[in-house]
């Protein structure tokens, strides 16, 4: 435990020297101020551009926005900032590989399972902290000018879309247990996110898809209930757990 | 007591065959050199000791514990300096030592004290700023601290000094030597010079086996002697000893090498004796670790 506790200070220690904390910070505040900023100047936006949408056949009326706007906005602009994320933080393995840093730690009698563990709590905690900023942010300022009670399973919207974040995780850290570099590592992520989504759009297995998990909409509006996430949100657990696993064992036999 | 121990090991890259049969035993308390061209195996031997790489076949064993890969309890006895040691550059020497420390499970009173006694020992004991703008030597000689840090019984070094000014290999090399009290030293160079002047015992790699190993007096008695310099006062009389002698050859002024059978050499002897012929001095050529090496690597 000691040894744990250890390698995920250095994570962490890593993540503020280098500046990528901060740059977390200022990315998932900025879209966290972003989402309710865009929904509060929609009608303003729209009056500007009126005449040119006139000329088109498009008549403005009166535009009623609220905080269903705001948290649409939210989950309209969460998956930029998961894939500045995973930008950001998919190369926690392979920079070691490349630089020989782990080798080090390795000749040391480390646990190659207490390293694969020490990334994925730290990633997961990176993950949590940006997502929650920018959740926070965009729940006080919607709260602030609107209500947030108008909108349905909100909290449990947030969530899904948090456990789909740390399936994303997951899988960068199984791809760098498998591959040596960085832009690997990335283009599978990327590549399991896509067969994910064809996953999605097939009518027999598509509730299993971990994709749903980002199709918040129809749960914030109130068309789908809870239930029909279920599975996806089982798999996207179970599968989490299973990714982690499949790393560690990947570890153990890798040639460093 | 040996310390390592490495029976019938191979190991080959895709198919190129790197160690094919290699046996070492390293005893306790010395400084083993561990020598071989670029590329004849010595950093993939080193690795398969730390468990690092997969091995085809073959055991080896640290302190008569067998090494297994992947899972390397045996780590715990070994320390280890790689031939370009990398470090998290975002943190100092001090911090480098105690995340070190922490995650080999020392106890932390200890940990502090030993990495302060060991950042003096390799001369960073003031140093304070940040591993990321550290020279070569700064980083090897940090790299010989963290080896250290927990008292290893064996401590492993792939080319310390192979990088290094002559400062900074001297500065290694006595770091080195400070550091044989405390365990069994396992250095691979190709400097023959280093081992030379430190190595109480060494072995020659060559072709993925060991092509002979010893003490370093039992490797040079392996070779008979190269020949003898016998050294005239006068330029005349060396030449003298020329015209009588056809084998004798000049190198300097009045200095003349000798390489033959012991008789002829006595024959050369008497004739100096009988012509009175003053010399400076009669030396035997000692062979060295050099060129039994390039005899063995041929």
């Amino acid at each position: 435990m000691k040894t744990l506790f250890a390698l995920m200070k250095k994570e962490y220690l890593e993540t503020a020297r280098t500046g990528k904390l901060i740059i977390l910070v200022l990315l998932f505040s900025l879209f966290g101020v972003m989402n309710p900023a865009i929904a509060k100047l929609t009608p303003w936006m729209m009056e500007m551009f009126s005449d040119s949408l006139a000329e088109s056949g498009l008549t403005v009326t009166n535009v009623q926005v609220d905080a269903f706007a705001s948290w649409t906005q939210f989950f309209k602009n969460i998956p930029m900032a998961l894939i500045a994320f995973v930008l950001i933080f998919s190369d926690s393995f392979t920079k070691e590989y490349k630089s020989g840093t782990l080798l080090l730690a390795l000749t040391k009698g480390l646990s190659r399972y207490k390293v694969v563990l020490a990334k994925t709590v730290l990633l997961l905690f990176l993950w949590t902290l940006g997502y929650g900023l920018c959740f926070a942010v965009t729940c006080g300022y919607t709260a602030y000018f609107w209500d947030n009670g108008q909108t349905d399973h909100l909290l449990l919207a947030a969530a899904m879309w948090w456990l789909f974040g740390v399936w994303i995780l997951s899988l960068i850290v199984l791809f760098s247990s498998l591959l040596q570099n960085n832009t690997s590592v990335t283009l599978c992520t990327g590549g399991m996110a896509a067969f994910a989504y064809l996953l999605s759009v097939m009518p027999k297995v598509k509730t299993y898809s971990p994709v749903l998990l980002m199709k918040t909409n129809f749960l914030l509006s109130g068309v789908e209930e809870a239930e029909a996430y279920m599975e996806a949100i089982v798999t996207a657990a179970v599968s989490t757990v299973i990714f982690i696993t499949i790393s560690i064992l990947n570890m153990n036999k890798r040639q460093v | 007591m040996e310390i390592l121990a490495i029976r019938d090991l191979k190991k080959s890259f895709g198919s190129k065959e790197v160690l094919r049969g290699l046996d070492l035993s390293v005893p306790e308390h010395s400084i083993f050199g561990f020598i071989g061209r670029n590329g004849a195996g010595k950093t993939t031997t080193m690795k398969t000791i730390l468990g690092l790489l997969q091995t085809d076949s073959g055991q080896i064993y640290v302190m008569g514990e067998k090494v297994h890969f992947g899972q390397t309890r045996t780590n715990r006895h070994i320390g280890y300096l790689p031939d370009v040691p990398e470090y998290y550059p975002y943190m100092t020497p001090l911090e480098y030592l105690h995340f070190c420390g922490e995650i080999s499970g020392m106890d932390k009173t200890d940990l502090v004290t030993r990495s302060n006694e060991l950042l003096e020992l390799v001369g960073l004991g003031q140093e304070r700023h940040r591993i990321k703008g550290f020279s070569r030597g700064m980083k090897q000689r940090l790299g010989i601290a963290q080896a250290l840090l927990n008292r290893p019984k064996l401590l492993i070094c792939d080319e310390p000094t192979s990088a290094l000014d002559p400062v900074g290999r001297k500065e290694i090399l006595d770091i080195l030597l400070a550091a044989k009290e405390q365990t069994t030293i396992l250095f691979s160079t190709h400097i023959l010079s280093d081992v030379e002047r430190i190595c109480t015992e060494a072995a020659f790699l060559d072709n993925g086996r060991i092509a002979m190993q010893g003490t370093i007096a039992e490797l040079r008695s392996m070779r008979p002697s190269d020949g003898f310099i016998i050294e005239t006062e006068q330029k005349e009389t060396a030449s003298t000893l020329i015209k009588a002698f056809g084998d004798l050859k000049a190198t300097e002024r009045n200095s003349l090498t000798f390489h033959g059978s012991k008789e002829r050499f006595f024959d050369i002897m008497r004739y100096i004796a009988e012509n009175r012929i003053p010399v400076q001095r009669i030396e035997r050529i000692e062979p060295t670790l050099e060129s039994l090496f390039l005899e063995v690597t041929k």
